[in-house]
């Protein structure tokens, strides 16, 4: 799932066979954690009214395939005019010590900005982060908000290798590296509670409701085709067809239907059940409280 | 428990103090505007309502409450009051402190909390609490700890801090779920008092049901976040020729049916949580009838000597001798005081709190089952 633009260019990147996990590699994916995208953006919106881009830390883990994930962020204290750009180290590894307490495992992965411009700052930047994750590379993602005219909203992964006759730390190619946006089933349900139209969280039978509706109007769209197709006036597409005949063609007649009525029944008794013992616990407290000295 | 107290009063002793409104620089003043007056709040007059979550904020618990063991996440929340509404804009965790270092680790707790809402306050983010926030497993949150945090809480908050709690099972269902709580005024009175026992339990009127009162939640997404997630949403098309329907259009977001997958998961760990709840409401209630029992014999006893007292002086009378004093009875019999109910109304709680979720998660599978008799003539 690529954020932003999808680009028709292919990431290829040489692996020596046998190679030891524990050597630092060139990330070869990024992934993106919704904590860690949210916060970016949080940072942006609070960012003081002279300061045209933000920074931060990123922290996640490194797999031993070359994937680096990020899964939070925070924001560090910076500054930029045209002359210096001045970055508080202090702050930064104060928020470290404090984040890794709660969170072991992750570790300094890289640094994020947003706006997409790449300058010499941050080569500098990118620079010092690369003295915090050694030995391995430090990742950079760019954030385009969108918020500009004429800027997509993406984000883009980058790592640098030095460049130049005499390597100096203002001067470096930023290399990009695929980034994707990975959650993990709970936060699922998470974004789906911010996506969707709803102002409050719902009860299961009303997320359950929401759901069937959407199934029910996405039958509705193949049908109307499937009866446009046979009155004859779309021309059917064969392979649409197919896919339509494998997912509707699924055949109940193997299926044990004695397993699914017990099923059943267990469940209308556990339902029951449940009633029941709420009904108890109120009886119970009641009584707790009638009881005379 | 002795960890869970003096937590509680490290936390107390961290929390920043009240800052007294400031005094007005010039010698005639002016009233705030009544179109203003609902803004700024000085006096904390306007109750709270109801809660909004920021979107960072729903995203953050949700990662705290998978990653950290057992259902032990809770950390704060931070934000503000606004007309009414408590907007909670940023959140972090607290590292969970293992085993009962007392001192040490209560300290430590209160060390990382200043920490963290000093660096949080130089990037500009909201640093006043306004809460805490705790992971509950089936809906089961009824726990001491959290009484005497939310009660402190209350007590030094400026509108009373409010509880969030989220459920992590039925948010692996597909169902994110956040509940805010507040604990009631009746509750509190008892709670200060310290008294828990049956007589105080009647002129409050308590149950389990009236220990914490339910506030209407909101979850509140920025314009930024917004346009970003419909970024994510939308699908692309693919460039390839002849794509498979699953890779032709594809977004980063694709929508998820989770919730029609029928299965029984979850139901037998929670019929075991019921199982365990219900016994350990029955040794609880075993007790306190084995101090009620104790009680009433002590009373029988003392009673028994007044009345024999009372005999006593009768005959002297009758035979012209000065009567006994009767003596402080009290200090004879000691007569030990009620038990507290407290233990056992929170039990009660947890035990209707499973029965209130495996009802939920009943009624849903069956849905699905009929649905899906429906549909292929099972």
């Amino acid at each position: 799932m690529p954020l932003g633009q999808p680009s028709s260019a292919v990431h290829v990147q040489n692996v020596p066979a046998g190679s030891h996990s524990s050597q630092p590699r060139t990330p070869t994916l990024v992934t993106l954690h919704p904590v860690a995208l949210f916060s970016i953006l949080d940072h942006y919106l609070r960012r003081m009214d002279k300061q045209e881009r933000v920074i931060g830390t990123l922290l996640g883990v490194r797999n031993d395939s070359g994937e680096v994930e990020v899964r939070s962020s925070y924001a560090v204290v910076h500054k930029e005019t045209a002359e210096l750009v001045a970055v508080d180290m202090e702050y930064h590894r104060t928020m470290y010590e404090l984040h890794h307490r709660v969170h072991l495992k992750e570790a300094i992965i890289g640094w994020y900005s947003t706006g997409s411009n790449l300058d010499t700052y941050s080569a500098l930047i990118q620079n010092f982060y690369a003295q915090e994750t050694a030995p391995h590379p430090a990742v950079h993602i760019a954030l385009n908000t969108g918020v500009e005219e004429g800027q997509e909203p993406g984000v883009k992964a980058y790592v640098s290798s030095p460049v130049g006759v005499h390597p100096k730390p203002e001067n470096c190619v930023f290399v990009p590296v695929p980034c994707e946006f990975r959650f993990h089933d709970a936060e699922r349900s998470g974004l789906d509670l911010l996506t969707s139209d709803s102002a409050s969280p719902l009860s299961d039978l009303e997320t359950l409701a929401e759901s069937l509706k959407a199934v029910s109007s996405m039958l509705d769209r193949v049908l109307g085709y499937v009866r446009s197709v046979l009155s004859g006036e779309v021309k059917g597409d064969p392979a649409v067809g197919r896919y339509l005949m494998d997912t509707f063609g699924a055949d109940t007649g193997e299926l044990e239907k004695g397993g699914f009525r017990d099923s059943l029944q267990d469940t209308l008794m556990v339902s029951y059940l449940a009633e029941l013992v709420r009904s108890q616990a109120e009886v119970s407290s009641r009584l707790a409280l009638v009881t005379a000295s | 428990m002795s960890a869970a107290p003096s937590m509680a009063a490290a936390l107390a002793a961290s929390l920043p103090v009240q800052q007294a409104a400031p005094a007005p620089v010039a010698p005639t003043y002016e009233a705030i505007p009544a179109s203003m007056a609902k803004v700024i709040d000085i006096e904390a007059e306007i109750p709270v309502e109801s809660v909004q979550l920021d979107g960072l904020v729903v995203t953050k618990i949700i990662k705290h409450s998978r990653e950290a063991p057992s259902s032990s996440a809770h950390g704060l929340l931070l934000g503000l009051d606004l007309d009414g509404t408590l907007e909670v804009s940023n959140s972090f965790p607290l590292p969970h402190h293992a085993g009962d270092e007392d001192d040490k680790s209560t300290k430590s707790v209160a060390r990382y909390q200043a920490q963290m809402l000093r660096s949080l306050k130089e990037v500009q983010s909201d640093d006043s609490v306004v809460g805490f926030y705790q992971a509950s497993t089936m809906g089961a949150f009824f726990s001491q700890a959290l009484i005497d945090t939310q009660a402190i809480h209350q007590d030094k908050l400026r509108h009373g801090g409010i509880v969030v709690v989220h459920d992590i099972t039925q948010t692996a269902r597909g169902n994110a779920s956040f509940r805010a709580f507040r604990l009631t005024k009746a509750f509190l009175d008892a709670f200060k008092k310290n008294n828990f026992s049956a007589p105080s339990l009647i002129d409050h009127r308590l149950t389990f049901s009236t220990i914490l009162e339910e506030i209407p939640v909101k979850i509140r997404t920025n314009a930024l976040l917004n346009s970003f997630l419909d970024t994510l949403t939308t699908p692309t098309q693919s460039h390839l020729p002849d794509a498979s329907p699953a890779v032709a259009s594809t977004s980063s977001l694709p929508p998820s049916f989770s919730t029609l997958d029928i299965g029984a998961i979850g139901l037998i760990r929670n019929l075991e949580q019921v199982n365990d709840a219900l016994d350990a409401y029955r040794t609880e209630e075993g007790n306190l009838a084995y101090l009620q029992r104790q009680i009433a014999r002590e009373k029988s006893r003392a009673d028994a000597y007044i009345a024999k007292r009372k005999e006593e002086n009768a005959t002297r009378v009758a035979q012209g001798l000065a009567p006994l004093p009767e003596e402080d009875v009290s200090r004879l019999f000691k007569i030990p005081p009620e038990p507290s109910r407290l233990e056992s109304m929170l039990l009660l709680g947890q035990v209707d709190a499973y029965g209130k979720s495996l009802a939920g998660i009943t009624s849903a599978g069956l849905v699905k089952m009929y649905a899906a008799k429906a549909s292929s003539d099972i």
